[in-house]
């Protein structure tokens, strides 16, 4: 059966697909090592899609979003169009995996498709967390480093000024 | 007044056996970083000027009274595994005055990801990162990596400052997302934040073996005596590569 990964980084939404043998204990066994080598993950795993956020002000909604396990209409509208038709979650002959078992039960909800979010998930998102930069083309040295430095700057800032205890705030 | 250190002309600074720390020499020794923001401090800290040719180079004074870090460095650490270069993931950043100093320390080619969930800490230490751009601030908690991942990129060296019961578990989960295989961690860990019912070397024996669980390997620990009361430091790697 098909493994599709989402992958959620600063600059965009990734999302991999398994290669080669549909055994899974080996699969998870070899991820362990992809981790070390490129060379080992581009043979386990491949970029079917990469969508970059369209403006600082759309990454922010998104990692609102996400921050919360839900889908953002970005995040919908890009696996909607990157994950095989499914006419319903039973007849689906494949499962994304994602990260947060909140945000895999709102994707089950909303696309109805099944849905993974264990240990192994975790360790396929290690794997493509330490290869990720080489492997999205469109991203150039450093841009990366930006995109989380822009985007943490801008949620960081949210967090403090939307303070619903008001009383950590300090009065000048 | 004027403090101790601006000697001028009378104080040298020499490297110290750690890369990116440094001793200023003069009436009194102090640890210190080179300074990434030339002609400020941080945290009302003493900066030290040396002309080294052409250039001035400044230094800021680390006090090991207000950072777990210059206390490991002075109590002796082995290996500090923070160096010129490294991406550290820190949590527990409180106001960010040793995030400053670790900033220095790993420069421009490597970087600091700053986790601290307090909104008041978190406003200075967003002050902090807005003059330093290898520092990321994060104003999140801990305990649930799962917030910001997005933001987070494989880091080689993980320090912990959390002072919560299940700082265990927080370190962990931030390490299994976030710490690459044969990465470093270091860990502050205060007895009595923990179990203040026991002794505190037995409070240390037992979160040293719940690391052990999660795939970590001390490789050495100490108590950050005089700086701290019942503290230590546990240092060691993360997922070695099997021999």
């Amino acid at each position: 059966m098909a493994l599709y990964v989402l992958f959620e980084s600063a600059s965009g939404y990734g999302l991999f697909e398994r290669k080669g043998s549909d055994d899974i204990a080996q699969f998870h066994e070899s991820i362990q090592e992809a981790v070390q080598d490129m060379g080992r993950f581009s043979r386990l795993m491949e970029l079917k899609a990469f969508v970059p956020f369209s403006s600082a002000e759309n990454a922010l909604e998104n990692i609102n979003c996400i921050s919360e396990g839900a889908i953002h209409e970005t995040l919908r509208e890009f696996l909607e169009r990157n994950l095989p038709k499914a006419k319903s979650s039973k007849k689906a002959d494949f499962t994304v995996g994602v990260n947060d078992q909140k945000l895999g039960q709102a994707v089950h909800e909303t696309l109805h498709v099944p849905i993974a979010s264990d240990e192994k998930i975790r360790e396929c998102c290690r794997a493509i967390r330490v290869h990720f930069e080489q492997l999205i083309k469109s991203l150039k040295p450093g841009m990366l480093h930006h995109a989380q430095l822009g985007l943490a700057h801008s949620y960081s800032r949210s967090k403090v000024k939307f303070n619903v205890n008001r009383s950590d705030n300090m009065v000048i | 007044g004027r403090g101790g250190m601006r000697g001028g002309a009378k104080v040298v600074v020499e490297p110290h056996r750690h890369e990116g720390v440094f001793i200023a020499r003069g009436k009194e020794d102090a640890l210190c970083t080179r300074n990434m923001v030339v002609g400020e401090s941080v945290y009302g800290e003493k900066r030290v000027s040396v002309q080294e040719g052409e250039d001035k180079i400044e230094y800021r004074v680390w006090n090991p009274f207000r950072s777990k870090i210059a206390a490991a460095i002075l109590g002796g650490v082995d290996n500090l595994h923070i160096k010129p270069g490294a991406k550290v993931l820190y949590l527990g950043a409180a106001s960010g005055t040793t995030v400053s100093h670790v900033s220095d320390l790993v420069g421009p080619t490597g970087c600091v990801y700053a986790v601290e969930f307090s909104l008041r800490s978190g406003r200075d230490l967003i002050n902090v990162a807005k003059k330093r751009t290898n520092v990321i601030p994060i104003i999140e908690d801990a305990r649930h990596p799962h917030k910001y991942r997005m933001l987070v990129g494989m880091v080689d060296v993980l320090f912990a400052d959390v002072a919560q019961p299940d700082q265990a578990r927080i370190v962990a989960l931030n390490a299994h997302n976030f710490l690459k295989n044969g990465g470093h961690f270091m860990i502050s860990i205060k007895a009595n934040c923990i179990d203040s019912t026991v002794e505190p070397t037995a409070v240390f024996a037992k979160e040293v073996k719940k690391l052990q669980q999660e795939g970590f390997k001390p490789a050495e620990q100490l108590t950050l005596e005089p700086y701290e009361r019942d503290h230590a430091v546990v240092v060691g790697s993360f997922r070695p590569a099997k021999k």
